[in-house]
C-alpha cells in the first residue's frame, strides 16, 4: 500500500515511530514497523501509540496487521499483538493478523488467548485504606481462628483423661526436653541480666533517698511478679513457638500432615498436644527457675557493687516476698503465656500453605503474634488484678 | 483372566457415584462415577492439572468434595461420623507422591506407627511386622535411617511399605513412578502386580508414565480439564486403538500432532 506518500492524511491515521496506521473503508491497517526488543522498553511505549490509534477509530469494524516494515522483533512484538487481540476481542471487533509472517503467527497462536487477572498493586490512598482493612480482617481471623483451634485443643486434652487420646507419652517427654531443659541456658543468661540491670537502674534512684537496701524488695518484686514470666515467655516465643510453627509448616509441606490423617491419627493429638502440654508445664518451672536467678543477679549487685552483705540482702528479700502470692501471680501469668506460645505456633504451623514463602510467613508471624498477646493478657492479669485488690 | 482369584462380594471394594469436586469456588471435577474391581489395579489418567491428584484426595478423606458419594464395600466414606471414617481409613494405605514419610522418625518408627494406632499387638511383634514390611519393599537394613538420609527411589518404597503397614485392602498411589529411573519405576511395578497377585490387593494409581500404565493396569479412567469430567473408561490397550476420543488416543500413542496444545 503506497498510502505513505500520500500527504493528505483522513481523520484518525497516524504515522508514529512503531506502527503506521491507515483507514481502508470499515477496516483499519496497521503497518507494525521499526525495531522491536524487549530491553528497549517497545511495549509501553507501542500499546500507548495503539490505545491512541484505537479510540479515535472507534468506528471501524476490523483491524489488519501487517509487518513488511519491520527491522527486527523478538517476544515484545508477540506480547504486543496478543495485547491488541484481546482488547479488539473486548470491544467487540476484529483482529486479522493474516498480513504477519508465518513465524509471527505461529507463536501467536501458541500465546494463550486467556487474560490473567489484574492484581491492583498500585498504591493509592483506597488501597492504603483497603490495606488496613484486610490488615485488621486478617487479626480477627486470627483470633477466631485460635479461639477455634482452642476449642479442639480443649476437646483433645479432655480425651487425654478418658484415655483415648493418641498422644505418646515419648513425645511429650521429648517435648518436655526440648523446650525446657535445652532453654535453661538461655534463659539463665537473661534472667540474671535483667536482674543485675534493674539493680543497677534501681539503686541510682533509691541512692536518692537514702534507701538502697530497698535494691533487694525491687528487683525480688519486679522479678517474680512481671519479669520472670515475661522474659521466660519472649524466649520461649521466640525460641519454641518458631521451632513448633517451622516444624508443623514444612510437615504440612511434605505432606506428612496428610499422611498422618490418612492413617487416621489426629494431627491434634499427635502432634500438637504433645508440644503444647510440654510447653504448658515447662513454662512455669522456667519462671520459677528465672526468677531465683534474676534475683541472684540483683543479690550480685548488691554485694559487689553496693557493699551490702549477701545475708542482709537475702534478709530484705525474704521479707519482700513474705506473701507468696507475688510469686504465686506470676506463675499463673507464666502459665497462660505458654498455652499462647503453644497454640499460636502449632496454629500457625498447621496453617502453612505448601509452599517455602508461606512457611517462613508462618514462622514470622507465630512470633509476632505470640509476644503480641503476651503482653495484651500480661496486661489484661495485671488491671484485674488491681481491680480484684490482689496488689 | 483372574477369574479364579476375584473373591465375590456385593459391593466393590470402591464405588464413586456422581463427584463434584472443587476448591473454594473453583470447580476442578463434576459428575465422576465409577468403581473399582475387587483386586485389579485401576489407572487414573489426564492431563497435568485436570484433576487427578484432586479426585485422589477425596477418595482418601482429604478434600471433601461438594457431593457425590465415596463408597468403600457399602460405607459412605464422607457420610460417616469421624470414628467411623478413620475405621474406614484404617483399610486404606496411601503412598504420596515424595512418600511423606514423618521426617522425624526412622524409617522402622514410620511403618511402626499406624500398627501401635490401631492394633494392640505387643511393641516387639509390632517391631517384626514393620521389618518384615520393609523387607518386603527391599528395605531391610535401612530400618534405623531417617527418611532425610534416603534417595527418592528409597523414600517411595518405604512409604509403600508404611502404606501396606495395616495389611490394607485397597492402595492409593498418586505418580509412584515420577522422579524415578526406567529400572526403578520398573521395579516398582513389578512390586505393584507382585502385591496384587499375591496378596489381592487392590490398586488406584494415578500415572503419567505410559510404559507403567501398560504394565500394571487392568482398568483405566481418563480425566478431561475441558468438560471436567471422566471422559472414557476402559483398559489402557484398548483405549490406545479404540477410543471414540482423539484425545484419549493421542494421549495413549504419545502422538500431538492430532491434538492441539
Ligand atoms: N490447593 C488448591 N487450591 C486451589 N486450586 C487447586 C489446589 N490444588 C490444585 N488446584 C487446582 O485444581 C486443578 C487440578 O489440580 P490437580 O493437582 O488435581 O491436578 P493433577 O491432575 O494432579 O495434575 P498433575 O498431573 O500435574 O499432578 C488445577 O487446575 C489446580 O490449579
Ligand atoms: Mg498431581
Amino acid at each position: 500500500m503506497s498510502d505513505k506518500e500520500t500527504p493528505l492524511k483522513k481523520q484518525g491515521e497516524s504515522d508514529g515511530v512503531w506502527m503506521t496506521f491507515r483507514r481502508d473503508g470499515d477496516e483499519g491497517h496497521c503497518v507494525i514497523k521499526g525495531e522491536w526488543t524487549v530491553g528497549g522498553g517497545a511495549v509501553r511505549s507501542a500499546s500507548l501509540e495503539w490505545s491512541g490509534i484505537l479510540s479515535s477509530n472507534l468506528d471501524l469494524r476490523a483491524f489488519r496487521f501487517s509487518a513488511s516494515e519491520i527491522e527486527s522483533w523478538d517476544s515484545s512484538l508477540i506480547v504486543f499483538l496478543d495485547l491488541c487481540r484481546r482488547e479488539l476481542a473486548d470491544s467487540g471487533k476484529g483482529f486479522d493478523p493474516a498480513g504477519l509472517p508465518a513465524g509471527i503467527l505461529k507463536l501467536l497462536g501458541m500465546c494463550g488467548s486467556k487474560r490473567p487477572k489484574k492484581i491492583g498493586s498500585d498504591f493509592s490512598l483506597d488501597a492504603g485504606i483497603e490495606f488496613f482493612e484486610t490488615g485488621l480482617g486478617r487479626f480477627r481471623e486470627t483470633i477466631l481462628g485460635l479461639a477455634c483451634f482452642w476449642a479442639e485443643w480443649l476437646s483433645a486434652f479432655l480425651l487425654l483423661f478418658i484415655g483415648r487420646s493418641g498422644m505418646r507419652l515419648r513425645d511429650l517427654i521429648m517435648a518436655c526436653r526440648t523446650c525446657g531443659a535445652s532453654a535453661l541456658p538461655i534463659v539463665t543468661l537473661i534472667s540474671f541480666l535483667t536482674g543485675l540491670t534493674m539493680a543497677f537502674v534501681g539503686s541510682v534512684q533509691l541512692e536518692k533517698f537514702n534507701a538502697k537496701i530497698y535494691i533487694a524488695d525491687l528487683v525480688s518484686l519486679a522479678m517474680v511478679r512481671e519479669m520472670g514470666a515475661l522474659m521466660v515467655a519472649i524466649v520461649m516465643a521466640g525460641r519454641t513457638g518458631a521451632a513448633f510453627a517451622a516444624e508443623l509448616g514444612s510437615m504440612k509441606l511434605n505432606e506428612e500432615i496428610d499422611s498422618l490423617r490418612t492413617f487416621g491419627i489426629s494431627p491434634m493429638q499427635f502432634l500438637v498436644l504433645p508440644r503444647t502440654l510440654g510447653l504448658l508445664l515447662m513454662t512455669p518451672l522456667l519462671t520459677l527457675y528465672a526468677d531465683v536467678v534474676g534475683i541472684l543477679g540483683g543479690l550480685t549487685v548488691g554485694t559487689q557493687v553496693m557493699d551490702f552483705s549477701v545475708l542482709h540482702y537475702y534478709d530484705q528479700t525474704q521479707s519482700a516476698l513474705r506473701g507468696m502470692w507475688e510469686v504465686y501471680s506470676g506463675l499463673i501469668k507464666s502459665l497462660a503465656f505458654g498455652l499462647i506460645i503453644g497454640l499460636v505456633g502449632c496454629y500457625k504451623g498447621l496453617g502453612s500453605g505448601k509452599d517455602s514463602a508461606s512457611l517462613g510467613r508462618a514462622v514470622t508471624s507465630s512470633v509476632v503474634t505470640s509476644v503480641t498477646l503476651i503482653v495484651v493478657v500480661d496486661a489484661l492479669f495485671e488491671i484485674t488484678f488491681s481491680f480484684l485488690d490482689l496488689r | 483372566m483372574k477369574e479364579e482369584e476375584v473373591k465375590t462380594y456385593d459391593f466393590p471394594v470402591l464405588r464413586v457415584e456422581n463427584l463434584d469436586l472443587a476448591y473454594a469456588d473453583y470447580q476442578v471435577l463434576k459428575d465422576v462415577t465409577f468403581e473399582v474391581a475387587d483386586g485389579t489395579c485401576l489407572v487414573v489418567m489426564g492431563g497435568s492439572g485436570c484433576g487427578k491428584s484432586t479426585l485422589l484426595k477425596a477418595l482418601i478423606g482429604l478434600l471433601p468434595p461438594r457431593k457425590g458419594n465415596v463408597l468403600i464395600r457399602s460405607d459412605d466414606l464422607w457420610s460417616s461420623e469421624f470414628e467411623k471414617r478413620a475405621e474406614i481409613l484404617r483399610r486404606f494405605g496411601v503412598l504420596f507422591q515424595g512418600g511423606a514419610l514423618w521426617s522425624s522418625m526412622t524409617l522402622l518408627e514410620n511403618v511402626m506407627l499406624p500398627l501401635e494406632t490401631h492394633t494392640d499387638l505387643p511393641e516387639s511383634e509390632v517391631g517384626q511386622v514393620a521389618e518384615y514390611k520393609l523387607s518386603l519393599v527391599g528395605l531391610a537394613g535401612f530400618e534405623q535411617f531417617y527418611p532425610s538420609q534416603l534417595s527418592g527411589g528409597m523414600k517411595k518404597r518405604a512409604g509403600l511399605a508404611r502404606a501396606m503397614a495395616l495389611d490394607p485392602d485397597i492402595l492409593f498411589f498418586d505418580e509412584p513412578s515420577a522422579g524415578l529411573d526406567p529400572l526403578t519405576s520398573r521395579k516398582l511395578d513389578d512390586l505393584i502386580n507382585e502385591l496384587k497377585e499375591s496378596l489381592g490387593i487392590t490398586f488406584v494409581v494415578v500415572s503419567h508414565d505410559l510404559s507403567s500404565i501398560y504394565e500394571i493396569a487392568d482398568d483405566s479412567i481418563f480425566l478431561d480439564s475441558n468438560t471436567k469430567s471422566l471422559l472414557e473408561r476402559g483398559d489402557p490397550a484398548w483405549l490406545a486403538e479404540n477410543s471414540v476420543h482423539e484425545h484419549v488416543r493421542s494421549f495413549m500413542n504419545r502422538d500431538s500432532s492430532t491434538d492441539q496444545i
